[in-house]
């Protein structure tokens, strides 16, 4: 893989290009392109399976059909919140991000200690085991990258109010 | 399914991941080669939503012909946004998006011959 480098450059190979427009660190750009593209599979995958797991068999385990849909919600958010990358967006997917590590510990948890509430799977339960454990390593990460832009975009502000004096 | 069908997109899909692969470690970007493996990959998925549409009545479960149906259309959308996002990155982080997203076509193809296979 190569280096993350949030501060886009014109090609990989002259990371350090003189004639590149230095841009402010975007949770959108570089590493967070493959983000933004994993978070949005994943809302859409949630969406799909929410929608079928309420239309056809709602009556068979409401609670982790509830779940999924909320998993949806909170992916979607995730992705746009990541993909726009302004003040309030990251706050949002900051925020989105933490309420889906705190639902997939809470869940995966509760469905290994009360097998009989999650008869049907959902994204979380089992710390996301159906999903090659994505829904557990991809708030982690989620939450690393944005910690990373805001502290690289903190440094490039400093350097343009020490170039402006 | 067609199972000649299965077999081209799973070979097309592993083309493209190898093809993004390469791009990654020379540094390059959306080229031709990498558009034409992605339509050829596109036509064939198209080409298997037609053949899937007029089979899926064979498959007597409900819920699972849902999915089927589903997975059908949901396979269409991952290289058009793939390469829309590779456009857009002027890093090698461009063809790590692509090799994502050839993995997914090759997982979601899969899937959807599984759940054939299983249920017609």
């Amino acid at each position: 893989m190569p280096e993350p480098t949030p501060s886009p450059s014109p090609s990989s190979s002259s990371s350090s290009s003189p004639e590149a427009v230095p841009e402010r660190p975007h949770t959108g750009h570089g590493f967070g392109r493959l983000l933004v593209a994993v978070y949005g599979l994943l809302a859409l995958a949630a969406t799909g399976r929410s929608i079928l797991q309420i239309v056809e068999y709602f009556d068979r385990a409401p609670v982790p059909f509830l779940l999924s849909a909320l998993a949806a919600v909170i992916y979607l958010v995730a992705t746009i919140g990541l993909a726009r990358g302004d003040r309030a967006s990251v706050r949002l997917a900051t925020i989105a991000l933490t309420v889906e590590l705190v639902g997939v510990l809470t869940v995966g948890a509760w469905s290994l200690a009360d097998k009989a509430a999650f008869p049907e799977k959902t994204v979380w339960s089992h710390f996301g085991q159906g999903y090659g454990y994505v829904p557990l390593v991809l708030p982690l990460v989620g939450l690393w990258w944005i910690r990373r832009t805001a502290r690289a975009g903190a440094a490039a502000d400093a350097d343009v109010a020490r170039s402006a004096h | 399914m067609l199972q000649p069908l299965t077999v081209v997109l799973l070979v097309a899909s592993g083309v493209l991941g190898v093809l993004a692969a390469h791009h990654l470690l020379r540094g390059r970007l959306v080229d031709d080669p990498l558009i034409i493996v992605g339509a050829v990959i596109e036509l064939a998925l198209l080409v298997q939503l037609v053949v899937g549409l007029t089979k899926a009545s064979a498959i007597a479960d409900g819920a699972e012909r849902a999915t089927f149906i589903a997975y059908l259309f949901t396979v269409l959308l991952v290289i058009p946004a793939s390469v829309v996002i590779a456009v857009k990155e002027k890093t090698q982080w461009a063809m790590a998006v692509v090799l994502g997203g050839a993995l997914v076509v090759a997982i979601l193809v899969a899937r959807l011959q599984q759940v054939w296979s299983l249920n017609a």
